[in-house]
């Protein structure tokens, strides 16, 4: 019995195919594998280096970037560069799990809520070193925009572009309702504004400015104060819960957007939609809105309690490389060339912000007229002399901005009193700065 | 010396050293078994076995990804048992557990009773009926079940023609968790497809027997079909609750990934996400994943004790005879 199984086996050339075939195989796959490695590796023989360069945003950001990538692998052939990119929520939440695991991307897009915390955990490179090196400048950016990238004595981004807070409006109800937004114009001027176009036009005038992080910063700003310090929130739980009960309190007069009715048309904002007339954003938004929504859009200055004092700086999308790069100097080299080539500025446009260096600011023209308001807004506001400084903002402030956001639109369905909700929300951010 | 020596090697070729050779053969092919299953092995045990007990320690530590965790107790369960967000979150896993797993189970049943009767066209019915539950769980779906549910949009139109004037559930905290139950209760075929299955099991001699005794087919089936099936039904129960507790894919879609609004449809596994992938809690989002895994494994548990007063199998009640 046992003789035949035996001979059965030999018969189907099984004899051959144990152990040693198997080892074979094994060892086969377990080289392929090397090799893979081998070709993940960022150094080529010849001395080519492959960086990582990550960003998120749309589908035109995409293409332009890759056009921009396309040049300066040309200029530089010896350096080549693997493009990475998601939406902003997907981006943060790769990058996190990236970065934890040390393999984040060699030179990244990045922002101003995202400094102290990815240095705090020591994945970004203090860009000073490359620039004393020689391998990146950091002259000629406009406006002092150089300062948005950095923290506590370190430049941990390089700026790409210039953006400030703006009401980005739709121009043709502000029009029929014979609204017309002036520089220094007051709050309750805005809110009459609001009003105004409720009642003549039938639509909401804002879309639920209440849960704007950044729009609250500004009001803070016109008080002498601001949504962060150093280490904390820069504003008392009071403050707070007045700030959302009167936000509320527009919602049911109607002046402010239904919730329930912003909510079924995200992603989409609520003023491409058609809900609302009037929303608090970044101005290079205009650029979205216009290809969003079927009016025409433009930007209205903020609203000022004194007359005069708007709280807007220059905030900024940046560049940053990582700090444990195997190419530090090839990493300085590209962010150099991507934040000073003048047709790479001609190729960007104000896709993410006005751009930020003299060289490219001056080799592009813009000729359709969103990017032509959104300069015009920039250079007005300039001219203003409103333009303060921006604060980095601490670690966890990109955690706290998203629950802002939340809890405030908790209190717009009425779904969270506001005494309820900012207590909710200082928990929150208590956690999110311990984090 | 060299006869000695030279005996094992030639008893070795001899029939009695077969057992030794069949035995040399046995682990080599036990060897190539382990081999071929050793793909499987690695992933069990590197993604699956080891990320689990990972995870343990995790849950009592202070661990955000970056820094290495920090030993804490207890201090994640209390802080989740005290978190108002976490209160919510079971809540809503609650109410969509509670409300969901019955509809879907009665109508599955139902609509299986209707298909278990010969008639033209029954392949058909049963591909139909089961199609939901193939691509109900896909993106794309989640997507379509966001536009039904707006504001103008057939759900809504239908609702007002009732003299419902609701609006959109997707943007409504009250009613939002209602569009999640109904695209849950859409995809039934699967345990139809399993009540089906049993159907075919029940005797049909006893029907026979129950309608000569004069039964109704109300009768019939609280006296025949729902006990001989229940061993099915308790399967199925079983299978739809702990499915439930894990509902993920459409509460993030069908709320454009907030799981929103108002934490309307913060079900479980999606605040676990947010805290542990948003919010850098890795030790929080371990604790609610092993919380999760003793509250499902205590619903079993006390499934599995009810069974005995309502579950028959065939086997016990011959034996009880």
């Amino acid at each position: 019995m046992t003789g035949n199984r035996d001979r059965g086996h030999e018969g189907l050339g099984r004899g051959d195919l144990d152990r040693r075939g198997l080892l074979k195989v094994a060892g086969g796959s377990l080289a392929a594998l090397g090799l893979t490695a081998a070709g993940c590796g960022s150094g080529g023989g010849d001395g080519t280096v492959s960086l990582r360069y990550a960003w998120w945003g749309g589908e035109p950001r995409t293409v332009a970037i890759k056009k921009t990538i396309r040049l300066f692998e040309k200029k530089y052939p010896k350096i080549k560069i693997k493009p990475e990119f998601a939406d902003y929520e997907a981006f943060w939440e790769k990058f996190q799990t990236q970065a934890s695991g040390g393999n984040p991307p060699d030179v990244f897009q990045n922002a101003v809520g995202f400094l102290r915390k990815y240095d705090k955990r020591g994945v970004l490179m203090d860009l000073k070193s490359q620039a004393s090196a020689g391998n990146l400048s950091l002259k000629n950016f406009r406006n002092g925009v150089l300062t948005a990238g950095q923290a506590d004595g370190k430049q941990l981004g390089i700026p790409v572009g210039a953006n400030t807070m703006a009401l980005v409006i739709d121009l043709d109800v502000f029009k029929k309702a014979g609204v017309d937004p002036k520089a220094g114009w007051t709050w309750d001027e805005y809110w009459s504004a609001l009003r105004k176009i409720h009642d003549t036009q039938k639509i909401a005038g804002d879309t639920g400015y209440f849960t704007v992080m950044y729009l609250y910063d500004l009001y803070l700003r016109q008080h002498g104060r601001a949504f962060y310090t150093d280490t904390d929130l820069g504003f008392t739980q009071d403050d707070l819960t007045q700030w959302w009960s009167d936000g509320y309190k527009r919602v049911k007069s109607g002046i402010v957007a239904d919730p329930k009715k912003i909510e079924q048309v995200a992603p989409k904002s609520g003023l491409s939609a058609g809900l609302a007339a009037a929303e608090f954003t970044w101005d290079n938004f205009s650029v979205r809105y216009e290809g969003e929504g079927r009016s025409d859009y433009g930007l209205a200055p903020i609203p000022t309690t004194d007359g005069k004092h708007t709280g807007q700086y220059l905030g900024s999308l940046m560049l940053s490389a990582f700090s444990g790069t195997e190419h530090p100097k090839e990493a300085a080299q590209f962010i150099d060339f991507m934040v000073h080539d003048p047709e790479v500025g001609k190729i960007m446009g104000y896709d993410r912000g006005i751009l930020a260096t003299t060289e490219q600011y001056d080799a592009y023209k813009p000729t359709d007229r969103t990017s032509k308001g959104i300069a015009a807004f920039e250079e007005e506001v300039a001219k203003a002399g409103v333009l303060g400084k921006i604060t980095p903002h601490p670690s966890g402030a990109d955690v706290i901005e998203a629950a802002f956001l939340r809890i405030g639109k908790e209190v717009a369905q009425g779904k969270s009193r506001p005494s309820a909700a900012a207590q909710q929300f200082f928990g929150e951010a208590k956690a999110a700065f311990a984090a | 010396m060299t006869l000695v020596e030279e005996t094992p090697t030639t008893t070795a070729n001899k029939p009695p050293a077969a057992p030794t050779a069949a035995r040399e053969g046995r682990r080599r092919e036990n060897l190539a078994g382990y081999l071929f299953m050793s793909p499987w092995l690695a992933g069990f045990v590197l993604l699956t076995a080891g990320p689990m007990i990972a995870s343990l320690y995790y849950a009592f530590t202070d661990y955000n990804l970056f820094t290495p965790p920090q030993w804490v107790g207890f201090d994640n369960f209390t802080t989740m048992f005290h978190d108002p967000r976490w209160q919510k979150s079971v809540q809503v896993t609650l109410t969509y557990v509670v409300v969901a797993t019955p509809l879907k189970l009665l109508l599955a049943l139902a609509v299986a009773l209707l298909l278990a009767q010969k008639r033209r066209g029954q392949a058909l019915y049963r591909a139909a009926f089961y199609l939901p539950s193939l691509i109900g769980a896909s993106v794309s779906v989640g997507f379509v079940w966001r536009a039904l549910f707006s504001d103008h949009a057939i759900v809504d139109r239908t609702q007002t023609v009732l003299g419902l004037h609701a609006g959109g559930w997707i943007g409504n905290p009250d009613y939002v968790l209602y569009a999640l139950v109904a695209l849950t209760i859409w995809q039934f075929g699967a345990p139809m497809v399993i009540f089906l299955a049993g159907l075919k099991q029940v005797p049909p001699e006893l029907y026979e027997a129950a309608a000569i005794d004069g039964a109704g087919p109300l009768r019939r089936f609280w006296s025949i079909t729902l006990p001989t099936i229940s061993p099915v039904l308790f399967f199925n129960v079983l299978l739809e609750s702990i499915h439930a507790f894990q509902v993920f894919g459409s509460a993030y879609v069908v709320s454009n990934t907030q799981c929103g609004p108002a934490d309307a449809t913060l079900v479980y596994t999606c605040y676990l996400y947010q805290k542990g992938f948003k919010e850098s809690q890795m030790g929080f989002a371990a604790a609610m994943a092993w919380t999760l895994v003793i509250a499902v494994a205590l619903v079993t548990a006390v499934l599995f004790w009810s069974q005995k007063k309502w579950v028959h199998y065939e086997n016990e009640t011959e034996a009880a005879k």
